[in-house]
């Protein structure tokens, strides 16, 4: 490819070339009323409880089967303010890119963010742009900050969990980590396996029109739900209890598992939330998701209960219980 | 068969192991993966109090001794070679220092996922000398064979492995005395066929050869149990789906063609005589002990560790000292904490405490 359709490091020197690329990439598909060549964005918000947070996405290889790294920057920060109850309103971003990224590819991944942002109701109103020299980023990197608005009423957190409460997971869980594992290609296994990577907004508005008395919502992102679930026990002081067979894993999931010798607990999910609920509303949440458009596979996976606080008790396909095995920290590198 | 036959069947065999009312006895499960399953399963909780099951020395991890670690960092340490190996032997302590270790002070180590990733490691780095680290039983020894055979037609020159490769037919007889019955590793059978099982049972060593999901394993204690009343050495092929009678010629013929027995040292077992593979066919080239006149090593491993008496089932991960404590899948000291499939690592990460 010639020298014109990939990233220079005149693109990130400020001058005559930054701005052909801003207009070229960035304006071109992030447009909207909010994002002004100002130093910063000017927001009106009005009065109540706001979630904000940032996330910093550093995932090889930078596309894949299901997503790419911008899609994946979008719902990561959508995904966390949802957790908190927020509709996502505002989202700003900050790519480093490495000097001799192809043009194209930023194209994609600056479309992909814009189809996705719009999905989830959310304007990106400031950005900013550097690029690195060749080596000293590997491909991509994009930083993404969101604020979205709690409604009145909605308090979740991780240390809400109560004994009794049903734990729910909205989807199939393990694509994300198995698909990205495959995408390398380290491992000569080939399996139809797409990321689930989504913007869950939706759902969780879905949710919170059922009820306001959800107790906890935690994405499960490179961790898995496995991490999640001892996150819980751990902040909430309590016990989960799991039914292995109850958990939503596909087949091929199970298959690459089942091959390299993984948990699919403890495999990345970029579209699947945790939802922790009082029994008598478990149902009226589960068929909301099951309605939803990236929700149709939730199920109730296991309960919340009083015995060896900290820790998730799993009741194998054969009805014994085992502990499953806490997270180890080992997880595969540059995941998301 | 349907669904719910095979469920049937299941139930049936689950009825049989837990209203079993005969005389006690120790099923020495040898396979790493059976270990692995039978605890995340959760078998162990509904087996009758005299039915004991021992986890045996069938990880490669595990019955790897110091002293190759410890040839393993002398190579890339003191001739500067690059170590392929699998992930797992990384953090094996040496009587030094485990891999990670090397790596740390300057050696070359390198993860790769298979034998032939090595190889072609050594070919895309002709710069670099190439050693793999051979570990592994009847299943994983072909593809170390392969690996050789692929430099052999490639003319890759800067490519030699080191081996530890075992092979299980001494090793059941010098663990008779362990166990009364043994849950035969299917995966080793599906390459050796089942000769050597049913010669083992005209010398009175009993096994089943067992597969991997919790129907296949249910059904392979369960025959176990039925048959250990009646009185007789037995042996029975509970694996036929995957394990024929006369295993995969093609695998036996490639490994015959390369290696050739020779004695061995298993961690916690000792020296067997006859029950390890060495390289046959141009070990100046190909036997990274030959190419680089790797040294003798005394190795030894930490004296607090109890890993060879649980290889042999004569205690459990949990009577050690220093199980859970000094020795934990972070830091672990014996080679059963290391790997996944160890009995210690099993114990620690599944056990309800």
């Amino acid at each position: 490819m010639e020298e014109k359709g990939r990233v220079t490091l005149a693109h990130g020197a400020g001058g005559k070339q930054t701005s052909e690329l801003i207009d070229r990439v960035f304006k071109e598909y992030f447009a909207n009323p909010d994002l002004t060549g100002d130093d910063a964005a000017v927001l009106g918000l009005a009065g109540g409880r706001y979630a904000f947070s940032t996330d910093g996405f550093i995932v090889s290889p930078a596309s894949f089967p299901g997503g790419n790294i911008g899609k994946l920057s979008i719902c990561g920060t959508v995904n966390d303010l949802a957790c908190m109850g927020a509709k996502p309103l505002y989202i700003t971003c900050a790519f480093v890119i490495e000097e001799g990224f192809p043009m194209e590819e930023l194209e994609q991944i600056a479309a992909s963010m814009a189809v996705t942002a719009k999905e989830a109701g959310v304007r990106i109103v400031a950005g900013d742009t550097k690029v690195a020299g060749k080596g000293q980023v590997d491909g991509v990197f994009i930083t993404t900050s969101g604020i979205g608005l709690i409604p009145e009423g909605v308090e979740t957190s991780g240390s809400k969990a109560v004994p009794g409460d049903l734990v729910l997971v909205t989807g199939d869980i393990g694509r994300h980590g198995c698909t990205i594992l495959l995408a390398r290609e380290d491992f000569g296994i080939e399996a139809d396996v797409t990321s689930d990577c989504a913007p869950l907004a939706g759902a969780v508005k879905a949710m919170l029109d059922v009820t306001d008395q959800i107790h906890v919502i935690r994405d499960a992102t490179r961790g898995g739900v496995g991490t999640v679930l001892y996150e819980i026990a751990e902040q909430s002081e309590v016990g989960v209890s799991l039914d292995a067979e109850a958990v939503p894993v596909r087949e091929d999931v199970k298959g690459v598992c089942g091959m390299l010798g993984l948990e699919p607990l403890y495999l990345a999910c970029e579209g699947r939330l945790v939802v922790i609920v009082p029994e008598e509303h478990a149902q009226a949440v589960l068929a909301a998701l099951r309605e939803g458009k990236y929700t149709g596979s939730a199920a109730v996976i296991g309960r919340i209960t009083d015995e060896m606080p900290g820790r998730v008790i799993m009741t194998t396909e054969i009805g014994a219980k085992t502990l499953l095995p806490p997270p180890r920290g080992e997880l595969l590198p540059r995941i998301c | 068969m349907s669904g719910k036959e095979n469920g049937k069947k299941e139930n049936k065999a689950r009825e049989i192991i837990e209203n079993y009312d005969g005389p006690g006895l120790r099923i020495m499960e040898v396979c790493g993966t059976h270990t692995h399953e039978i605890f995340r399963l959760g078998i162990r909780q509904i087996l009758p109090p005299q039915v004991e099951l021992i986890s045996g020395p069938g990880c490669p991890v595990c019955v790897t001794p110091a002293d190759f670690i410890d040839e393993a960092v002398w190579l890339a340490l003191e001739k500067g070679v690059t170590v392929c190996t699998f992930g797992d032997l990384v953090r094996v302590p040496g009587s030094k220092m485990s891999l990670a270790g090397a790596r740390a002070e300057g050696g070359k180590v390198q993860i790769v996922y298979s034998p032939l990733d090595a190889c072609q490691y050594a070919a895309d780095h002709p710069e670099e000398e190439v050693v793999f680290l051979s570990v592994g039983f009847e299943t994983t020894t072909p593809a170390a064979c392969l690996s050789l055979q692929e430099a052999d037609r490639q003319g890759i020159t800067n490519y030699s492995v080191l081996t530890a490769n075992k092979t299980m037919p001494r090793a059941y007889e010098a663990l008779r005395g362990s166990a009364d019955v043994f849950l035969y590793p299917g995966h080793v059978n599906a390459i050796t066929g089942t000769a050597l099982c049913k010669s083992l049972a005209e010398e009175g060593i009993s096994g089943v050869v067992a597969g991997f999901t919790a129907k296949e394993l249910l059904a392979a204690l369960a025959i176990a149990l039925k048959k250990y009343q009646e009185g007789k050495p037995f042996f029975v092929n509970a694996y036929p789906r995957v394990v024929s009678e006369e295993g995969s010629p093609g695998a036996m013929k490639l490994v015959d063609e390369w290696m050739e027995a020779c004695d061995s040292e298993w961690r916690g077992l000792g020296l067997i005589p006859g029950s390890g593979l060495k390289i046959k066919k141009d070990p100046e080239r190909y036997d990274a002990r030959v190419r680089y006149g790797v040294p003798k090593m005394e190795g030894r491993s930490n004296p607090a560790c109890r890993c060879g008496e649980v290889l042999q089932g004569k205690c459990l991960p949990t009577d050690c000292p220093i199980f859970g404590k000094a020795c934990n899948p972070l830091h672990p000291v014996g080679a059963c904490m290391v790997s996944g499939e160890g009995a210690c690592s099993a114990y620690y990460q599944y056990a309800l405490r």
